[in-house]
């Protein structure tokens, strides 16, 4: 239950007047019946479920949102619309609980109830409420029946024996006490995954399985992971969408390029042709959603009148961004996109019969992917050592890239290694690659809003304009410089015996 | 948890009637809150209609295995719970002398809490005592109902400059409370202080016979009189707090 002390009743032999009679001989009123709409609103990945939370949208005379918690107190909004995202909402600790978990996330509904609610309340001889009962009637998803009544009795913080009382007269009628609220009771019945769709969990991998047969079982599973992002890309339903489709793609590619001789070579020239092409497809619109998402963090430094005299050049982002995304969505919806799709999942999912694998493919998975990861960590760190402070750009971002690759490995074979070293390598791999990061998304919004003062120029932009668009960029400019000057101090964090024991111990179970 | 304490030095200013409107207005705006009643009085519990009583006496609550959740009572509106107070809370301050780090122990009790609610409001008695001083240490603001006497800025500052010796003082926010609007001297005042003093809070919660009633109706008065210049006064007023408690 989450963090509201509900019980839930019901059975199938009664009717609820007989529970509404027992109640009402306790002292318990009753409102008028009236239709209530419950939903709940979740992200696309479960993040307010998987962070303990619930968020529920209340239709009855006007609306109301509640964000209920493990161990929380209930908090109760009433809204004019529905949000759309966390950051709509008027500003406040309940805004900031859920943008703290949600973060860009859009908030989706993902189950609606319809039912007919009769409330009822017992007061004290002081007239304080002391027991609420709520019983809903003809509980309804999408105009389907899936509970003819249950009965919640909603415990008071102070009035436990009161609710004690209500709970033992329904069990004594013969009523069962189900797990959860009614919506919780709902969603199970309905086959609604609260817990949203998450990102590779990893595939089931057994170091001593063909190698073949773990590269496929992992491109399956990536393969899923782009479709399940595929049609929320296409919607831009929030960013993370594109986000995690990327990521899908790159951990393919990942993949791809240590399955060079283990995957069919026909098949995998053609994969890393079109799984190349989709990442670079997908690029553009992705470092405009960067750019936007990091814009108020980008502009915070600077005075507000600045901040104003940038809001062209902000217009002329989204503008961009849009472009950009209609482009997108023509390639995913394109016929070339959609056979990419299918295709790749026949190959992962049902590979000919004349496929033969590289030379490779029947060797241990353990053996070939421990090396694969042992040489990209090695790569790595070959790399970084040579990276010196007048190193071309170029040097740190194929750097980047070498980091990217070997985080992909690591997530993508997950399963063969041991959790706890891997987890405290990747968090050493994460520090590093955010300095990078920093220091990559940083370049990218100074040579785009170069282009945009450009284009602002062209356009005859006022002489504001152009001089907060050439402090904004001076500002990211620095912090550029600034995270390339850190490099050094995050490499040598990373490069450690520390950070080489971690990785030993993660393959140690991959080559037993 | 941020913790706001409607305090002020004189007695009768509006203490709990801020404390008790504030706390049903912020639990409306989707804030989990917390109104933990601390005058023997018990007034802001009689106004939600909760039984004066703290089980064990204050002496248990403040000792050394004293928490406060098994305190805490749902008022009849969602999102706001209550501490309540009785009368053995007139000894507070015998009690907390004898506790550890008396000054830190309102502040102790309070932690726990952290997860479970957004804003503690604590609602004082008035004067400058070892339990005001523990208020000190717990809260993040001070919210001062100030009536506009020729003597108020004078108590204002007597309230700086008493904590000006502490290491991280809370915050003072000092309001307008129960204003005559139609006495000129009244109006003056008020704007003097707006002016004179820092953080002086823009919304004016005026003296009207809503604010009375509130002892009949022992609710907020938001629920009997949502339309009324008070209980928009009071609307304000959280917006004011809010858009300082959370910058």
């Amino acid at each position: 239950m989450m963090g509201t002390d509900v019980a839930t009743f019901a059975t199938d032999e009664h009717d609820p007047a007989t529970a509404v009679t027992r109640l009402a001989a306790m002292g318990f009123e009753f409102g008028p019946p009236r239709t209530v709409i419950r939903s709940l609103l979740e992200t696309f990945d479960g993040r307010l479920y998987n962070a303990g939370l619930r968020l529920e949208v209340r239709e009855c005379d006007g609306l109301q949102l509640i964000l209920t918690g493990e161990g929380s107190a209930r908090a109760q909004l009433i809204v004019s619309s529905i949000p759309r995202f966390p950051g709509d909402l008027p500003p406040g600790p309940f805004r900031a609980r859920l943008v703290a978990v949600a973060d860009v996330r859009a908030l989706l509904p993902v189950l609606r109830v319809t039912a007919t609610r009769v409330a009822g309340v017992r007061q004290n001889r002081a007239g304080k409420t002391v027991t609420t009962v709520t019983l809903y009637e003809h509980v309804c998803v999408d105009d389907h029946e899936v509970a003819p009544w249950t009965i919640e009795v909603d415990e008071l913080a102070g009035y436990a024996k009161d609710a004690s009382k209500a709970r033992d007269a329904l069990a004594q009628i013969g009523l069962s006490r189900l797990d959860g609220d009614t919506l919780t009771v709902v969603a199970a019945a309905a086959g609604v995954n609260l817990a949203g769709v998450t990102g590779p969990s990893g595939v089931p991998l057994d170091p001593i399985m063909p190698a073949i047969a773990g590269f496929r079982a992992v491109l399956a599973e990536l393969g899923e992971g782009i479709v399940a992002n595929w049609q929320g890309s296409i919607e831009q339903l929030d960013p993370e969408f594109l986000h995690d489709l990327r990521v899908a793609v790159r951990r393919t590619r990942s993949v791809l390029a240590e399955g060079k001789k283990v995957l069919p070579p026909a098949i995998l020239a053609r994969a890393v042709e079109r799984f190349g092409w989709l990442g670079s497809v997908t690029g553009p619109a992705r470092d405009l959603d960067v750019h936007l998402i990091n814009w108020t963090t980008d502009t915070d430094p600077l005075a507000g009148d600045v901040v104003a005299a940038l809001e062209p050049v902000h217009l002329l982002l989204k503008q961009r961004s849009e472009a950009a995304h209609t482009a997108l969505t023509r390639i995913l919806q394109s016929a070339e996109a959609t056979e990419l799709m299918t295709t790749a999942a026949a190959w992962w999912r049902e590979p000919a019969l004349d496929d033969r694998g590289g030379v490779d493919a029947e060797r241990p998975l353990g053996k070939i992917v421990t090396k694969r990861i042992a040489r990209a960590h090695a790569n790595l760190i070959n790399g970084g050592r040579l990276i010196k402070p007048d190193s071309p750009p170029d040097q740190v971002h194929d750097l980047r890239k070498d980091a990217k690759r070997l985080r992909y490995l690591l997530e993508s074979f997950a399963g063969l290694l041991h959790e706890t070293p891997r987890k405290a390598f990747v968090r050493r791999l994460k520090a590093f690659q955010d300095n990078l990061g920093e220091h990559h998304d940083a370049a990218i919004h100074v040579a785009e809003l170069r282009a945009v003062s450009h284009e602002l120029h062209l356009g005859h932009a006022s002489s504001e304009t152009m001089v907060a668009i050439g402090q904004l960029i001076r500002q990211l400019d620095q912090h550029r410089i600034a995270t390339r000057l850190e490099f050094a101090e995050h490499f040598a964090a990373y490069d450690t015996k520390a950070t080489q024991r971690d990785l030993d111990a993660a393959l140690a179970r991959a080559t037993r | 948890m941020k913790t706001l304490a409607t305090y002020s030095i004189k007695g009768g200013v509006g203490k709990t009637t801020t404390a008790v409107n504030l706390a049903y207005e912020a639990s409306r705006s989707g804030v989990r809150v917390l109104l933990w009643d601390l005058d023997p009085q018990g007034a802001a519990t009689f106004f939600f209609r909760i039984k004066p009583f703290v089980d064990g006496g204050a002496k248990r609550l403040i000792g050394a295995n004293g928490s406060l959740a098994a305190h805490i009572h749902a008022t009849d509106h969602p999102g706001l719970d209550l501490v309540p107070a009785d009368f053995s809370l007139r000894h507070l301050d015998l009690h907390l002398d004898d506790a550890k780090r008396p000054t830190r122990r309102l502040a102790g009790l309070l932690e726990p809490l952290t997860g479970r609610y957004d804003l503690a409001i604590l609602d004082c008695p008035p004067g400058i005592t070892l339990t005001s001083e523990s208020v000190f240490s717990a809260a993040d603001a001070l919210l001062v109902p100030t009536i506009p006497t020729p003597l108020s800025k004078r108590t204002l500052d007597q309230l700086s400059e008493f904590l000006a010796d502490y290491p991280a003082p809370p915050a003072v926010l000092p309001f307008a409370s129960i204003v005559d609007l139609r006495k000129k001297l009244q109006r003056e005042i008020v704007a003097a202080l707006a002016t004179q003093t820092c953080e002086f809070l823009p919304t004016v919660i005026p003296n009207a016979s809503v604010l009375e009633r509130m002892g009949v109706e022992r609710a907020p008065i938001a629920t009997y009189a949502p339309n009324s210049p008070a209980a928009n006064a009071f609307r304000h007023l959280w917006s004011d707090v809010l858009a300082r408690l959370w910058k």
